[in-house]
C-alpha cells in the first residue's frame, strides 16, 4: 500500500504493522488525538513509510467470528495528517483496507468491517469508502471491500 | 455559530479519527444482529464471480503470510493451497490438469503428496494464476514458487533431528579455523 505526498504528490510504500509495548510512549494523546493506551490489549496496528519509524496512522480493531465481522474500535492519523492541510493523503484509507483484508482473510465472501461514527463523520465514511448504513452502523462488506482492495492495496 | 462549527469540520477533516468503540456487550450484539438483517439481505446480491474474487482474495493473503512468517511444523502448505487455488476456480480438478496441459493422474500425485511438483509444473501453475488473478488483485508471479521453497526449507529445519546424525556421518570437518 502505498500514500501521497500532498504537496510532492510523491507516493511512498507503507508497512502496517502490531503495535509494540515500545511504541506506546510515542503514542501520544496530543498528536493521535484519542488514548491509544486504552486500547493496550486489544488487536492494534500502527502505519509508517517503510524505511522510516514514525507512527501516521493507528487502528485497533475486534475480531467478532461469529458475526464473519471485524469492528474498527478506534482510528486515527497523525496530529499532521488530518484536514486540508494535511502531509499525507490515504493513511485512513490504508488502515481500513488493511482491516478489510483481515476480515477477508478469516471470513472470504462473509467478510464484513463496520465502524460506528459518531456525529458528521458518517457522511464522509458513507462518501468516501460506500459504506453500507444500519441504524448508527456502517459497514462495508465483499462486493465494497474487492473495491477498496482494488484502489488501495498495491502489493 | 452552525457555520462556524462546519466551517471548522471541514478544515479539520473527518477523518482524523474515529471513536466507533462500543459501549457495553449488550450495544455490540444489538448492532450485530440488526446489522446482519441487512448483511443477509445484501448478501443475495453477491454473484458466484464476487464469490471467486474473494476467495481467491483470501488464498492470496494466506500464501503471503506463510512465506513471511516462519511456520516450522511438518505441514504440507503448498498442497494444501494448490487444492484450495483448483477448487476455487474448478469444479473438477481434471479441468485444472487439462487447462495446464497435465495428466489428471500427475496431478493428483502432486496434490496427495506422492509425487514433488516438475519445474514445468511449476511454471504452468505460475502463468494460469498470473492470469487468473489479473482482475482480481496484484499477485506476484513468485508467490508458488516462495511458497513451494519456503515450506522445504522450514520442514528441513524441522526435521533435524531426523536427518542430522545420518548426514553428519558424510561431512568431514578439517580444522581450517583455529579455534
Amino acid at each position: 500500500m502505498i500514500i501521497l505526498n500532498t504537496e510532492t504528490g510523491q507516493s511512498h510504500q507503507v508497512k502496517i504493522e502490531a503495535v509494540v509495548s515500545g511504541d506506546f510512549k510515542k503514542i501520544t494523546k496530543r498528536r493521535y488525538f484519542f488514548d491509544w493506551k486504552e486500547e493496550k490489549d486489544q488487536e492494534l496496528y500502527k502505519l509508517r513509510i517503510v524505511g522510516t519509524s514514525d507512527i501516521l496512522g493507528l487502528v485497533s480493531c475486534e475480531r467478532i467470528p461469529e458475526e464473519w465481522r471485524v469492528h474498527i474500535r478506534l482510528l486515527t492519523v497523525s496530529h499532521e495528517n488530518k484536514g486540508i492541510d494535511k502531509k499525507y493523503e490515504n493513511i485512513a484509507g490504508d488502515l481500513i483496507t488493511f482491516i478489510s483484508k483481515i476480515a477477508v482473510r478469516e471470513y472470504a465472501e462473509l467478510a464484513c468491517v463496520s465502524l460506528k461514527p459518531k456525529g458528521v463523520t458518517a457522511q464522509h465514511y458513507i462518501d468516501k469508502y460506500d459504506m453500507n448504513i444500519t441504524g448508527a452502523t456502517l459497514s462495508i462488506e465483499i462486493i465494497e471491500i474487492l473495491n477498496l482492495i482494488k484502489t488501495y492495496d498495491h502489493d | 455559530m452552525i457555520k462556524k462549527k462546519r466551517s471548522f469540520k471541514v478544515k479539520e477533516g473527518a477523518e482524523y479519527g474515529v471513536d466507533s468503540r462500543y459501549s457495553s456487550k449488550k450495544e455490540r450484539q444489538a448492532d450485530g444482529k440488526a446489522l446482519m438483517e441487512d448483511r443477509l439481505q445484501r448478501m443475495k446480491n453477491v454473484s458466484t464471480d464476487q464469490i471467486i474474487r474473494a476467495r481467491l482474495l483470501q488464498l492470496k493473503i494466506k500464501m503471503e503470510e506463510y512465506i513471511q512468517a516462519p511456520v516450522y511444523k511438518n505441514h504440507n502448505f503448498f498442497t494444501e493451497f494448490l487444492s484450495s487455488y483448483i477448487d476455487t476456480v474448478y469444479s473438477k480438478r481434471s479441468n485444472f490438469a487439462k487447462d495446464i496441459d497435465i495428466t489428471p493422474v500427475r496431478l493428483s500425485q502432486v496434490l496427495n503428496n506422492h509425487r514433488e511438483p516438475k519445474e514445468e509444473f511449476m511454471l504452468r501453475l505460475m502463468i494460469h494464476s498470473e492470469k487468473t488473478y489479473e482482475n482480481v488483485c496484484q499477485f506476484q508471479k513468485k508467490t508458488w514458487y516462495q511458497v513451494y521453497y519456503h515450506e522445504k526449507i522450514c520442514d528441513t529445519m524441522s526435521s533435524q533431528e531426523e536427518w542430522r546424525p545420518n548426514v553428519e556421518k558424510h561431512v568431514n570437518i578439517r580444522k581450517l579455523i583455529k579455534a
